[in-house]
This record gives structure tokens, C-alpha cells and sequence, in this order.
């Protein structure tokens, strides 16, 4: 079954040129692509909706250029949630229709007027029981404590929610006066790590480096390191204050598809899709009718059950202040 | 003097046209649409250029990418020099073998060459592992994240680039200028520097051109084998450009790069110049 | 002397040494690609903990990389036509014109290459979207021959400055035609830089990942662009195994012109 829904997905990814009604979805590539084709896209398409191409990589540089010139070609594309709502307030995206989208089933933690999540996911601590043998760590404290738990550690490259709020959290801030986001403070927390921290650039790199015992201990995207233990790996993972974070579907305004595009949003995020698509990724499902519909051996690996210990990361404070805490935080890198 | 190879009509400028209007139209035109958001993104002024100039970081990034170019440029010449100079007179047969292992070497997916330096030269990685085992080190090296990583993965890009020209050059060198410094008296190291050093110099200067120029925009390997401190210049504008969506300040660091590039370009040709006319 | 393998005593072996070291420089990531695309691992642990022909498997499961791969040679074969010609024109008259201004020409064919690629990307892209030509087949070859020129015009032009102007001179006052002297003369003396051109267009073509991502629609995506999503997703071997089949074919192609060669030559 699932072989045949890839398969399909596949071939409706290869189709050699985009129909006039075909509909075009673009995400991030890999097997989280293959996933949403197989999950969202080819059930849109069997229950009559249009083909759906996929293309990519996700780029939002394209989206603006295409955007300006009024030449859409990308009807609902995959983003970082605080890239969404910050694309939003500049005009790049059609405001969704939630006559269309049902979004009384939605967290809504991951609801906007131009986007809903796609899925979601927690930064969480985790480590590689072989270094350190004596003692576990257990809190984002830890993460910073090199004294205790010594060698590199590894943390997301790019400016995005996550890592900032985690520095101050390791410094004592209550997860409840997060925001605003005291910079200065984050940024000398994490001086005092700076020369042991080795970046990650893609999920991929991450898992890498905690395999290889490169970096025995950093902050993850908690769907990296259950597919690692899948995969028999020994791997702690320490939920206290994982803190979440969420890719969102958008539309570019002035797509020709616009009525297909809200369509195919609602059956992403519908509870089947939303569920199918958790099962097959180990992110976390955004509506709010998947839990019943999953296996609770997945689940439980899944932020979903980690709510009491969560931090969320407000989206809408990023979105806000996105350039400038970027340009800061590559500068603070460079130095 | 009349040169009958030169183009009979006109002066050759015609010749240059096809690359010129194609420029123009798909490179000149659409670039200089971009870079004009550089002073009129977020509002018309030179706030941008005035935010690049005045920030450290910038001034930073901007020394990296031309000292990294300039290290990787040197090891590159220092490496290709001697292999030119064998590949030009071996036996054919080896000279096949190695010229094979060149262009093999280059037919790989760059991304995947890259990462793969990345795995081997990490602290636990084969490298390390090895020199261990021999017993030559009791500690691992550090080789990533720091100046010896993006040496070493962008001379590994760039041998061919600085190869491939100097051993057109070298081959078309006559051996009998060769054989009339050591008639001479020449010794063999006089012979290296003052006779084929300098005949090798055009391919050399082309060679180091490209690869100097090649490396100040590169970025993908200095970010997975330089670490952030070796940040260059082309990764905090793919930043700006793609992540942050800011074209004005990209555009701006991009105007800035290029005007320095071409600056040092007429230098050095001024420099050349003198030096031919002396 | 030093251009004689044999005279050269000593320095006959550092310059063989050097050789061979740096063979083997360029060859260590291939090989530990080659076995990791046998390796068990996923994350690329080294020696893996098994050996396996699973991600070749994938490889062949999953027809888009073939695609991809196939796309990618064809653009670069025709980026590599284009720039050849396009330079080697550009470096007769950068070389042998008489016009003035030649050096600033000279400094206005490098500036794609001192441009970082991501400002060219949404330049064109940006235009490409006013034209139609994006994610078109056109479209995709003029942003690689725009990258691709400065390289070929560098080499050929160091290929003709090594050139005795002289030679095709005394072809024409032999009675040949100007065009026929540099198709007959110089084209053959300065094969060499036009072999070194072809090479690093189509390389830089080949390997070109950022104009790519813009350039590409559904129907159009190169090998790079499938390589660079897959590696930040997924870091799986498969990719390790198309690059190996990639490095077999290459050394069975260089095998077949050696012998072939061999049997014209004997």
C-alpha cells in the first residue's frame, strides 16, 4: 500500500510538464518531500483533486522574485513557520481561506491568517551514551555545562527559533518571560561555549555528527534522533524544555491555482494526512483529530506527548524581529 | 606591424560580439535591475553601504574571503607548479595515469567530494584515526572548522583549474632554452627560476586568476569545512539574499566585492605592465 | 635538462613523488566514497559496521536520480558547445584585436565569475520570469554559459598569448585564407587551452548547484540540485553510490579510449 501511494507519488512527480490544471507543491526535497507527496498529495489527487507536481528546493528568494513579477508557479509551498508569518505581513502570500481549511482541528499554536502549519517539531537535548558513561544530562543547563559533560556540541547553524531561546533557558530565564528575547544575555551564554560548539546545516549533518561521536551531545530536531534509534543506534534524548518549532503551508500571492492550493492545504492538514504523514517522519501532527488515528508506540516518541515539559517558541516575536536577530546572529558567528 | 593573423577589417571587435550582447542582455541588465535595490531597499539612500562600512563583522568576512582566497591560490600554485612540470615530460604512460586520476578527481559531485572531506577529517574521523594508529599523534588534530579544513577542501576543488593551464604552457616551452642555460653554466636551480619559472608564468597567472577569483565567491565548502569563523563573503550574501530576503544589503556586499575584485585586477595589471616594461 | 624526464637525477623522483602524493590526495575521497556506497551505515560511519548493495537498490529504485543525471550531462554538453565557441572568438579578439579598451573588455568577461552566484541566480530569475524562459531548457543553458564563459575565455586567451602569431602568418603567405589559417593552424596549437576550456565548462555546468536550484522546474532538475536537497535531508549513501557508478563509468570510458588508442597507434 504504501509502496504504491510513493510509487504513484513518484510518477506524479515526473509527469514531463505542468498540465494547465495541474497544481504545483514545493518543499524541502529528500524523504520528507517523498513523504508529503505520498500522504497529502497523492489522496488529494485520487479524491479528484487535480495532479499536484512536486517541485523544488523551497527558496525564498524565488517566491519573492516570482511574487513581484506577478509569474506565480508555485501554488503552496513549505516554509519555516516564522518565515511565514514575517512573508505574510510583506504581501507575498494570498491570506488563507478558512471556509476551505478547517481550522477549529488545528493546534492552534500553528494557526495564522496566511498560514498553518505543515508540521511540527521539538529542539530537544540528546546525547551519545557511549561518551559519557558516568552521568546523563538531563537539562539545556547541561548542554552548556562543558565542564561536566566536555567535548563539542551541536547545535542549528541558521538563524531560526530554537537555539536562542535555549541559551537563555540553560541561563535561568523562566520559560514565561522568554520574550522579548533578552539578545545580549543569549549571545554571552553562548560565548561561553562558542569555541566547542561545531553548527549543523541540514538534520542529515546532525545525525552524522552524533553518530560518529563527532559531537556527543546537542541540541536536535527530535524526529532526527528517533530515526536514529530506528535505525538501533543508542541515543539519549532529554525532553525537559524541548522547545518547538514548525515548518507552514503558504500560498505565493497571485497564484492562477488559488482555489486547488486551499483545497490541497485542507487535506495536508487533515487528520488522516496529518497522522499518515507523523508516521512516516516522526514530526509532529498539527491537527488535532491525528493522535487517535496513530499507533501510540509512535506517538509517544513524538513531541505531542511531551506538552507538560514544552517551551513554545513564539512564532509571532520572530517573525517580527527575524532580521534583525539574523543579522546579529550570522555577525556573532563571523566574529 | 602588419600582422595578416589579425582581423583583416575592423580591429577584432567583432569578433568579441556574440559574448558581449550576451552579457548584456542575461547579465549586465538583470544584475544591475538587482544591485539598483541596493540603494533604493528598504528606502533611496546609501544606508546599506553605510551599515556595511561601518560593521566589523563585515570588515571581517571581507579580510577572510580574500585571505582564504589568497592562501588557497598559493598551495594551489605551490602544488600544481611541480605536478605540470611532471605530467609535461613523464613517460606518456604515466602521465595518462595521473591526468585520469585529475579528471576523475573532478567528475565527482562537488557537494559530495566536499562531505566527504568533511567525514574524513573530523576528529574521529579516518584521517585522525590512522595518524593515531601509526602512533604520530596521541591527540586528534583538529583539521575542521578552522583554516587547514577549507585549504584543504578548496585547493582539492581547484588543482585542476591551476593544472590544466600551466601544463598547455609548460609542454609548448622549448627544451633547447632549456638545454642553453645549462650550456651555460646554469645550474639546475637557476635554470628552474629564471629560465622555466618565468616561461611558465602566463599559464601560472591565468591558473592563479581563476582560482583566486573562484575561490572569493565560493561558499559552500568554506561553511561545512571552515566553521563560522572562516565565514567568506558569499555566504553572509546567500544569507541576506535567500534566508533573510534582504536583496538591498546583499546587493550591496555583492557591489562591494566586485568594485574590490576589479580594483586589485587593475593593480595587478598595472603591475605586470611596469614590470614587462622594465 | 629540465624538461628531460631523464637528465633530471634527483629531482626526477620529488617531482614523481609529488605526483603520486597528490594522486593520492585526489583520489582518498573518491575511494571513501566508493566504499561507503557498500556500507551499511546511514551515517556514514567508517569502517561501517556491514557491508550492503542496498543504496544502489535505492539508486535504481528511484528513477529520478538517472534523470537527473542525464539532464545534468546533456546541459552541460551544450553549455560546454556554447562557451567553447563564444570564448575562443571573444579570445581572438581580446588577443590579436587592435581595438582600444581591451583590458577593461578583459575585466568585464570576469565579472560572472567575481559576482557571487546568488546575486546572478535571482538577477536572472527575476528576468527569466518577465521573459518565459524560466524553468525552460534555454533558460537553464544561458545562466550556466554565463558562469561558465569567464573560464573558457581565461584559458583560451593564455592558450593564444603562448602563440606565435607568426605561424599563422606564414600560412596565410603560403596562400591560405585567414579563416582557413586559424582553422587549420591555430585552432590545432591551441588545442590544448580549447580541451582545458571544454573541460572547466562543462565541470562548472556539471557541478553548479546554486543557479540550478533557481533555474529548475519539475521537469528540469540536475543532478546537483538532487544531490545538495538529499545530502541536507537525508545524507543517505545512495548518493555515495550514484557518484560511484558515476567514477565506474568514467574509468571504463577512459579504459575503452586508452586501448582504442593503443590499437590505432600499434
Amino acid at each position: 500500500m504504501k509502496k504504491t501511494m510513493i510509487a504513484l507519488a513518484l510518477a506524479s512527480g515526473l509527469t514531463s510538464a505542468a498540465h494547465a490544471q495541474d497544481m504545483v507543491f514545493t518543499s524541502w526535497g529528500g524523504t520528507t518531500q517523498d513523504a508529503q507527496a505520498a500522504h497529502w498529495a497523492a489522496p488529494f489527487t485520487e479524491k479528484g483533486g487535480p495532479a499536484v507536481v512536486q517541485d523544488g528546493p523551497t527558496d525564498y528568494g524565488k517566491i519573492k522574485a516570482m511574487v513581484e513579477a506577478g509569474a506565480v508557479t508555485w501554488d503552496v509551498v513549505d516554509v519555516e513557520y516564522d518565515w511565514a508569518l514575517q512573508a505574510g505581513k510583506a504581501g507575498l502570500l494570498e491570506p488563507l481561506d478558512f471556509t476551505v481549511i478547517d481550522k477549529t482541528k488545528l493546534d492552534p499554536r500553528f494557526v495564522s491568517d496566511f498560514a498553518v502549519g505543515s508540521f511540527y517539531y521539538s529542539f530537544v537535548l540528546g546525547w551519545n551514551p557511549a561518551n559519557f558513561p558516568d552521568a546523563s544530562p538531563a537539562t539545556l543547563a547541561d548542554l552548556f555545562d562543558t565542564a561536566k559533560f566536555p567535548g563539542k556540541r551541536t547545535f542549528y547553524k541558521w538563524s531560526a527559533p530554537g537555539v536562542i531561546e535555549a541559551a537563555l533557558l540553560a541561563d535561568g530565564v523562566a520559560p514565561d518571560a522568554l520574550y522579548p528575547l533578552d539578545l545580549d544575555r543569549a549571545f554571552k551564554k553562548l560565548d561561553t561555549i562558542k569555541a566547542d560548539i561545531i553548527w549543523w546545516e541540514g538534520g542529515a549533518q546532525s545525525q552524522q555528527l552524533l553518530a560518529s561521536g563527532e559531537a556527543p551531545i546537542g541540541f536536535f530536531w527530535n524526529g532526527r534522533l528517533s530515526a536514529l534509534q530506528a535505525d538501533g543506534m543508542e541515543v539519549g534524548i532529554s525532553w525537559d524544555q524541548n522547545i518547538t518549532a514548525a515548518d507552514a503551508l503558504v500560498v505565493p500571492k497571485g497564484t492562477k491555482n488559488k482555489e486547488a492550493a486551499m483545497k490541497f492545504i485542507a487535506e495536508a492538514t487533515s487528520a488522516e494526512g496529518q497522522a499518515a504523514f507523523a508516521a512516516a517522519t516522526g514530526y509532529a501532527p498539527v491537527n488535532l483529530g491525528s493522535a487517535d488515528l496513530m499507533d501510540p508506540a509512535i506517538r509517544a516518541t513524538l513531541p505531542d506527548a511531551q506538552t507538560a515539559v514544552q517551551v513554545n517558541a513564539d512564532m509571532a516575536y520572530w517573525a517580527d524581529h527575524r532580521d534583525e536577530i539574523g543579522n546579529r546572529w550570522y555577525a556573532w558567528q563571523a566574529q | 606591424m602588419f600582422s595578416a593573423a589579425a582581423p583583416r577589417r575592423g580591429s577584432g571587435l567583432g569578433f568579441a560580439m556574440p559574448a558581449i550582447l550576451l552579457l548584456a542582455a542575461f547579465f549586465v541588465i538583470p544584475v544591475v535591475f538587482l544591485l539598483t535595490r541596493s540603494v533604493t531597499e528598504p528606502q533611496l539612500g546609501l544606508q546599506n553601504y553605510a551599515a556595511l562600512v561601518g560593521s566589523s563583522t563585515y570588515a571581517k568576512v571581507f579580510f577572510n574571503t580574500f585571505f582564504v582566497a589568497g592562501v588557497v591560490t598559493l598551495v594551489t600554485v605551490l602544488i600544481a607548479f611541480p605536478v605540470a612540470w611532471a605530467l609535461a615530460i613523464m613517460p606518456a604512460r604515466w602521465s595518462a595515469v595521473v591526468f585520469a586520476i585529475i579528471l576523475l578527481s573532478m567528475w565527482t559531485n562537488l557537494l559530495a567530494r566536499t562531505y566527504a572531506w568533511m567525514v574524513l577529517l573530523q576528529q574521529t574521523g579516518l584521517i585522525n584515526r590512522m595518524l593515531k594508529a601509526i602512533g604520530l599523534i596521541d591527540q586528534p588534530l583538529q583539521l575542521t572548522n578552522n583554516l587547514v579544513g577549507v585549504t584543504i577542501g578548496m585547493v582539492y576543488i581547484m588543482l585542476p583549474f591551476m593544472i590544466l593551464p600551466l601544463l598547455g604552457v609548460i609542454k609548448k616551452i622549448d627544451p633547447a632554452i632549456l638545454q642553453a642555460a645549462a650550456l651555460c653554466g646554469a645550474t639546475k636551480w637557476q635554470a628552474l627560476t629564471r629560465v622555466l619559472v618565468p616561461l611558465a608564468t602566463p599559464g601560472i597567472a591565468s591558473g592563479a586568476l581563476m582560482v583566486f577569483v573562484m575561490s572569493l565567491g565560493y561558499f559552500v565548502t568554506p561553511s561545512l569545512l571552515g566553521g563560522t569563523a572562516n565565514m567568506m563573503l558569499a555566504e553572509l550574501i546567500a544569507q541576506q539574499v535567500q534566508s533573510l530576503v534582504n536583496w538591498g544589503m546583499g546587493g550591496a556586499a555583492a557591489f562591494l566585492l566586485l568594485l574590490v575584485t576589479l580594483g586589485l585586477y587593475a593593480v595587478q595589471l598595472r603591475f605586470l605592465d611596469r614590470k614587462e616594461a622594465a | 635538462m629540465l624538461l628531460d624526464f631523464n637528465k633530471l637525477g634527483a629531482w626526477k623522483w620529488a617531482l614523481s613523488a609529488i605526483c603520486a602524493v597528490m594522486s593520492l590526495f585526489l583520489l582518498l575521497p573518491i575511494l571513501f566514497i566508493v566504499a561507503l556506497s557498500f556500507g551499511s551505515s546511514r551515517w556514514l560511519i567508517f569502517p561501517p559496521p556491514g557491508w550492503t548493495l542496498k543504496w544502489y537498490e535505492e539508486l535504481f529504485a528511484d528513477p529520478r536520480w538517472i534523470g537527473a543525471a542525464l539532464t545534468s550531462a546533456k546541459i552541460g554538453v551544450i553549455v560546454m558547445v556554447i562557451s567553447v565557441a563564444l570564448g575562443l572568438l571573444a579570445s581572438l579578439a581580446l588577443v590579436r584585436g587592435t581595438f582600444r579598451g581591451r583590458e577593461v573588455l578583459r575585466a568585464f568577461f570576469l565579472t560572472p565569475m567575481v559576482l557571487p552566484v546568488v546575486i546572478v541566480a535571482v538577477a536572472l530569475y527575476a528576468a527569466f520570469l518577465r521573459l518565459g524562459l524560466n524553468g525552460t531548457l534555454v533558460g537553464f543553458v544561458i545562466a550556466h554559459v554565463i558562469v561558465a564563459l569567464p573560464f573558457a575565455i581565461i584559458t583560451i586567451t593564455g592558450a593564444l598569448e603562448t602563440f606565435d602569431p607568426a605561424i599563422e602568418d606564414a600560412a596565410i603567405l603560403c596562400g591560405a585564407s585567414p579563416w582557413e589559417a586559424r582553422l587549420r593552424v591555430t585552432l590545432p596549437g591551441i588545442r590544448h587551452g580549447l580541451f582545458s576550456a571544454a573541460i572547466f565548462s562543462f565541470l562548472i555546468s556539471w557541478d553548479e548547484v546554486v543557479l540550478a536550484i533557481f533555474m529548475a522546474s519539475p521537469s528540469l532538475q540536475t543532478l546537483p540540485v538532487k544531490v545538495w536537497t538529499t545530502l541536507r535531508q537525508d545524507l543517505t549513501p545512495v548518493i555515495a553510490a550514484a557518484s560511484t557508478l558515476l567514477v565506474a563509468l568514467t574509468v571504463l570510458l577512459m579504459i575503452a579510449a586508452a586501448v582504442l588508442r593503443k590499437g590505432k597507434s600499434e
